[in-house]
């Protein structure tokens, strides 16, 4: 057998060779992480759609122009990506300096789904499928070099890979050793401090954005030939494996992210090489080995995130100088009470409004768009618990109503169980996997709750969903997911009048338990776990255990959502649904608009629903001129401006964390105060409790910032 | 007098520096205790390991004689010790109604998912009736539905303490009351919290550097230095005594003669060692600077 | 003579909480001044409006004779102004070294630097052992002495010095106002906001009361301890000693 053994070694190491240059790319992506991370405190999701601009620009220049290589790398790479960042920090980071990590990272979520469309838009680039995307390398796929005769780089990896080693050590000297590198340390951990040292901050951090917008348009051309198509997606996806690389050096370490990214590469390597093997006989292993390879980077952030201790610690310090900001008005200030009488009136009538005209005069496309619009309120209602009670970002809701979609259509069609006792079972289901899934993050909180959660969610897309047990496997895709509707009594739910007013009513059963939850003991322990994680332990509250009821609350009604979609579809229809990008969507809309309300959830779900056949194919702009045909010649407007649009109420989230309609409603009334002092005090007024009305306006007490 | 919290041994370290050294301290029914120390003595630490904030690396703590060395924060909360925080740490967006209420709740365990979800979770009159009880022996009645952020930072101090009453603590910790707080602010709070602790017999442990606050507050108090007790008995002896001058007071004088104080001192305290004064200075007597104007009055 | 730092006729706020009122003071250069006040008074305001942090809605701030209304923080820097600010006034996650580089290589240049540092390790040479640990892991007095060191051997022109006392040791706060005092003689302008009021007196030539955003009484530190020995207010703080009339106090703006 030693011939055997030989060749055991000898493809152990061509699997090493063979895992490095895709290794190689995760490491560039995860170095852009940290890099970025360092230098202006935002962990920056909008790095593969930075990457992507110079990559579509690059390809643009080189095979629809005709430019030569180096003048398209000058305008893509160095000009372009630079450009690109220095906007960024101008137009947008500038003014978030003092903002939260996770504020900035929802941010660059809503950039990550902006900036491509915004590209696209500007520049009328079109991804053509099947072309595709050429190196900046000349011959760079095509010339080979092996090595040991076990395997051969092409050129491109080559690059690939010597890039990477050059990026970690000149940015690691940069940063480490470099005046310039301190500056931008500073930067991150205190602008103002910095200026108080004699250094222009923003001149410090414009450099940062443009150097890591640079390092980010060269992974962008160099990643580009490894899809077959350009598309922002992929940098997307490839993102989230970047991002366990990152973790591994803690979000801080240039040389580990390296090695995390080449480690990922290598392990995955290995194991589609060794796998195979053993996996012949027995179809358990076949089935570990297909979908092994895809949860690697998974598995590696949970084992990051749950046996590295000094991961807590990488939040950094605060600025120690945050109290000079004012303070947020619309927060302290409280919703003049007529004025939120008047909008609930008005919300009221909308809704009734709408909802009898809808179920009198609607066609059938309207009644299921509004059908829609109600059963996506309902999931909309799970971010409004886990983030806007909670305070945390999930990311895979998407993947928690799949879960509920799935288990209604397993048990419906193996078990032909009613669909609604399915849904509560679905919605069950997503409960303990919320649990489960909170294990590890309930207490690292912050970044990381969005991260690990954004982990799972592609976890589950590329994996879960795949399984026959889970999606239906083979079949349903030939065959589609049926799921049927269920009669409730006297009331037939496959007519869909019927079952707007069935789902209507499920979503005013759960917003009356959201609020309940809110009001209660569980909702006003979140709330002050939110608040101080340390304030809420003093008085006995388990962070851990709060923490945990949150996510499978969350869950559970996202489940049960996902469950009444699939329902409301007759379809599970996971890729129209709940891929984990458009789960993102939701998210991010709904904390824009408002996590912390009910109604906030429900504009959100109007929004998302109806935003598109109403507003962009010109609907109610028809209505309005009378002249259903034809319509402007605007319309329909690109519905890439959705994700425009989209971007940009992301981006106002983190100066109004209270949400659009929150803001709005509360007039942004200001405190009131006596332009002067009133009179004098009496020494003697020896109560400071009592006392310092006026005094009091001056120092918010939780700021701790006083004058 | 029974002991409502017993610490003994505790040593914590840090990557190899040793933060405390065999720490040992004890606090008995009703007692007001203080803990001083130079900065980078270990207080805070030590007031960590009390509370489970941080796990001692060795050490046992008792509450009223149960063993809770094991215990984390908020179960060691359940078992009656009540804190308030250096760096004020209330639930923004709240009212300080509220802030009492979840405290009563939790205290009371309760709390249960189904009894939100039918809507029994709001507040009950016997809860609120509670609260308001406190709120009156804080003197917040006024303030009780002001949202957090509008408060001074002596009112978000009397606030944590109000939150660590519902709790009913056998004792409040409570940590460097005074800072950010002036004179007549702390002097305030001090007699605000001197009588509620009469009327509610818990005990407090007070880590202060206001030398002026426990010598008026405490009668008892601990002196940490590098990370060991060097010294220990009735705060007025111990303020007195020279080992607690030459470690932490330095040429500091009694207000009434800072003027004298002449500038030569010399910068030692932090960085070198105090082999001389380690854990010999445990003063007896019957002493009780305690008389201060508060109590005069 | 010009000024090392004048005020005047300053507002300022933080959004809709307005917090000075019309504050008009100067400090000469080698001269020191105390500002006290009780808490919520708005010292910590004026601190932040003399090195830029907040700038001011109305009014005049010049610093060495040229106006500096509105300008960044890293031009009154530039101009000699440091701020010890309140509280932690180091950058906790980069080094001793790496804080004190910082602030030497702007003025010093590269070559600067080395000696910069020996000299701050020889008066500090408890920095020293630590240069290389974080300073987010000193103690506060260490942290302290790490932003006194910056300051000490760059002297400024003017030094804002916010709280120099809270949560510090008795004995370190004395060692702290020896620092300030040398500085003095060094010829750098002095404003110090300070609640423990018997060391400020001892340091500065003169007192300025802040009530309610504006300046109520300002007058010799002698007069001060005066004022405050007869009232017998020290143990009550300042809160009261402009508004009570217990002095004969003019509010005249002479010298400021």
């Amino acid at each position: 057998m030693a011939t055997d053994s030989s060749s055991v070694g000898a493809d152990f190491l061509r699997a090493v060779l063979q895992g490095a240059p895709p290794g190689a790319v995760y490491a560039l992506v995860a170095l852009g992480f940290v890099l970025t991370y360092q230098t202006s405190g935002v962990f920056n999701l909008a790095f593969g759609a930075q990457a992507y601009v110079s990559a579509a620009m690059y390809f643009k220049a080189r095979l629809i122009w005709g430019w030569p290589t180096v003048w398209a790398v000058l305008l893509s790479v160095v000009v372009l990506a630079p450009l690109v960042g220095l906007t960024l920090e101008v137009l947008i980071f500038k003014h978030l300096r003092s903002a939260s990590a996770v504020s900035k990272l929802v941010v660059a979520i809503g950039l990550a789904v902006a900036l491509p469309n915004l590209f696209d838009i500007i520049a009328s680039f079109k991804p053509a499928s099947g072309v595709t995307p050429v190196g900046v390398v000349p011959g760079g796929a095509d010339v080979f070099y092996s090595v040991f005769g076990l395997y051969r780089f092409s050129r491109n990896e080559l690059v690939d890979m010597g890039v990477a080693l050059v990026a970690v050590i000149g940015l690691g000297a940069v940063f480490r050793f470099s005046p310039i590198g301190l500056r931008m340390r500073a930067v991150v951990e205190s602008a103002r401090m910095t200026e108080l040292n004699g250094i222009a901050a923003s001149r410090v951090a414009a450099f940062s954005w443009a150097l890591s917008s640079l390092f980010a348009g060269v992974a962008g051309v160099l990643i580009a030939p490894r899809f077959n198509t350009l598309g922002s997606s992929d940098f997307f996806s490839l993102m989230v494996v970047a991002i366990a690389a990152a973790a591994v050096g803690s979000l801080a370490s240039l040389p580990l992210a390296l090695a995390g990214g080449l480690g990922l590469g290598i392990v995955i390597a290995e194991l589609n090489t060794f796998l195979p093997r053993w996996g012949t006989d027995s179809a358990w292993v076949r089935t570990v080995q297909d979908n092994l390879t895809p949860s690697v980077p998974f598995l590696v952030l949970f084992a990051v995130l749950a046996l590295v201790p000094g991961i807590r610690r990488v939040q950094g310090a605060g600025d120690p100088l945050a109290g000079v900001e004012p303070p947020p008005t619309a927060r302290a200030g409280r919703p003049d009470p007529r004025r939120a009488l008047a909008m609930r009136l008005l919300g009221a009538v909308v809704v009734i409004g709408g909802g009898v005209v809808v179920l009198t005069r609607g066609d059938q496309l309207w009644v299921y768009q509004v059908t829609q619009a109600v059963v996506i309120a309902i999931i909309f209602l799970s971010v409004t618990v886990i983030t806007g009670t909670g305070g945390q970002i999930s990311l895979c809701q998407g993947a928690f109503a799949a879960i509920g979609a799935c288990t209604v259509y397993q048990l419906a069609v193996r078990y032909d169980m009613s669909v609604l006792v399915a849904m509560l079972l679905g919605g069950l289901v997503a409960a303990a996997v919320g649990a489960i899934l909170s294990l590890p993050v309930r207490r690292l909180g912050g970044i990381w709750t969005a991260i690990a959660t954004l982990a799972f969610a592609y976890f589950f897309d590329a994996v879960m969903i795949k399984l026959s047990w889970v999606g239906g496997g083979a079949a349903s895709l030939l065959r589609g997911t049926a799921v049927p509707r269920p009669t409730l009594g006297p009331w037939d739910l496959s007519h869909e009048k019927a079952f707007l007013v069935f789902a209507a009513v499920v979503l005013a059963v759960v917003a009356a338990a959201v609020v309940a939850l809110r009001s209660g003991t569980f909702g006003r322990s979140l709330i002050a776990l939110r608040g101080s994680e340390v304030g809420a332990q003093s008085i006995g509250i388990s962070a851990a255990r709060t923490r945990l009821t949150a996510f499978a609350v969350s869950a559970f009604i996202a489940g049960l959502g996902g469950g009444l979609l699939a329902i409301s579809q007759r379809d599970v229809n996971y890729g129209a649904n709940f891929t984990p990008f458009a789960a993102l969507f939701w998210t991010v809309l709904v904390v824009a608009l408002g996590s912390r309300s009910v109604p906030g959830a429900l504009i959100a779900a109007a929004a998302f629903a109806l935003f598109e056949p109403l507003v962009l194919d010109g609907a109610v702009v028809g209505w309005l001129t009378r002249e259903r045909h034809p319509l402007p010649s605007l319309f329909p407007i690109d519905g890439k401006w959705l994700f425009i649009l989209f971007g940009l109420a992301a981006i106002q989230f983190a100066r109004h964390p209270e949400g659009l309609v929150e803001y709005g409603l509360s007039g942004r009334s200001r405190p009131a105060r006596p332009d002067r002092p009133r009179g004098r005090r009496s020494p003697n007024t020896d109560s400071a409790a009592a006392g310092d009305a006026a005094a009091s306006d001056q120092r918010p007490a939780m700021r701790g910032n006083r004058s | 007098m029974k002991d409502v919290l017993r610490a003994a041994g505790i040593t914590k370290r840090f990557a190899g520096i040793v933060a405390l050294d065999d720490v040992s301290l004890r606090i008995g029914e009703g007692e007001r205790v203080g803990l001083i120390g130079p900065n980078g003595a270990g207080k805070t630490t030590l007031f960590n390991c009390l509370l489970g904030v941080l796990a001692a690396d060795g050490g046992t703590v008792e509450v009223a004689g149960r063993d809770v060395s094991r215990l984390r924060a908020h179960r060691r909360a359940r078992l009656g010790v009540g804190r308030t925080f250096q760096r004020i740490e209330l639930f923004p967006e709240t009212s300080v109604r509220d802030h009492l209420l979840i405290a009563e709740r939790v205290r009371r365990g309760t709390g249960r998912l189904w009894k939100d979800l039918l809507g029994l979770g709001r507040p009950t009159a016997e809860e609120t009736r509670r609260c308001d009880e406190v709120l009156e022996l804080l003197g917040l009645v006024e303030l009780a539905d002001a949202p957090v952020e509008r408060l001074s930072l002596g009112q978000g101090r009397l606030v944590e303490v109000g939150r660590a009453l519902m709790t009913r603590p056998a004792m409040l910790l409570l940590d460097e009351p005074s800072s950010g707080l002036d004179r007549a602010e702390t002097m305030a709070l001090a007699t605000t919290l001197r009588e509620v602790q009469r009327e509610q017999g818990f005990a407090i442990l007070l880590v202060e550097h206001d030398v002026e606050l426990v010598t008026s507050f405490t009668t008892r108090s601990y002196v940490l230095d590098f990370g060991r007790l060097i010294a220990e008995g009735p705060t007025g002896e111990v303020m007195a005594s020279d080992a607690v001058r030459a470690a932490y007071l330095g040429t500091y004088a009694p207000p009434e003669s800072a003027t004298a104080r002449t500038a030569t001192t010399t910068r030692t305290a932090t960085t070198t060692g105090t082999a001389t004064t380690t854990g010999t200075a445990t003063t007896t007597g019957t002493g009780t600077a305690t008389t201060t104007e508060e109590e005069a009055r | 003579m010009t000024s090392a730092l004048e005020f005047d006729d300053v507002h300022a706020g933080y959004g809709p909480f307005r917090a000075l009122f019309g504050v008009s003071l100067s400090v000469a250069p080698g001269e020191a001044v105390a500002l006290v006040g009780s808490n919520g008074a708005g010292k910590t305001t004026v601190a932040r409006v003399a090195s830029g942090l907040v700038r001011p809605t109305a009014g005049a701030v010049s610093v060495g004779g040229v106006a500096m209304t509105g300008a960044r923080p890293y031009r009154f820097a530039q101009a000699g102004v440091a701020h010890a600010v309140e509280g932690r006034s180091v950058f906790a996650t980069l080094s001793v070294e790496e804080n004190l580089t910082l602030s030497f290589r702007r003025v010093r240049g590269r070559a600067g630097v080395r000696g910069g540092l020996d000299q701050a390790y020889e008066s500090f040479p408890a920095l020293a052992r630590r240069r290389h640990q974080r300073a987010g892991n000193l103690s506060g007095g260490e942290q302290r002495m790490l932003s006194m060191a910056r300051v000490m051997v760059e002297v400024p022109a003017v030094l804002i010095a916010d709280e120099l006392s809270l949560g510090l040791a008795p004995k370190i706060v004395a060692e702290l106002y020896d620092d300030l005092s040398r500085l003095r003689a060094a010829g750098t302008a002095l404003l110090v906001v300070e609640q423990l009021v018997g060391h400020a007196l001892e340091l500065c030539d003169r007192v300025a009361v802040l009530d309610h955003g504006s300046v109520s009484w300002t007058g010799s530190s002698s007069d001060a301890r005066g004022i405050l020995a007869a009232g017998g207010l020290m143990g009550a703080g300042l809160a009261g000693v402009g508004p009570t009339g217990q002095a004969p106090l003019d509010h005249e703006k002479a010298g400021l």
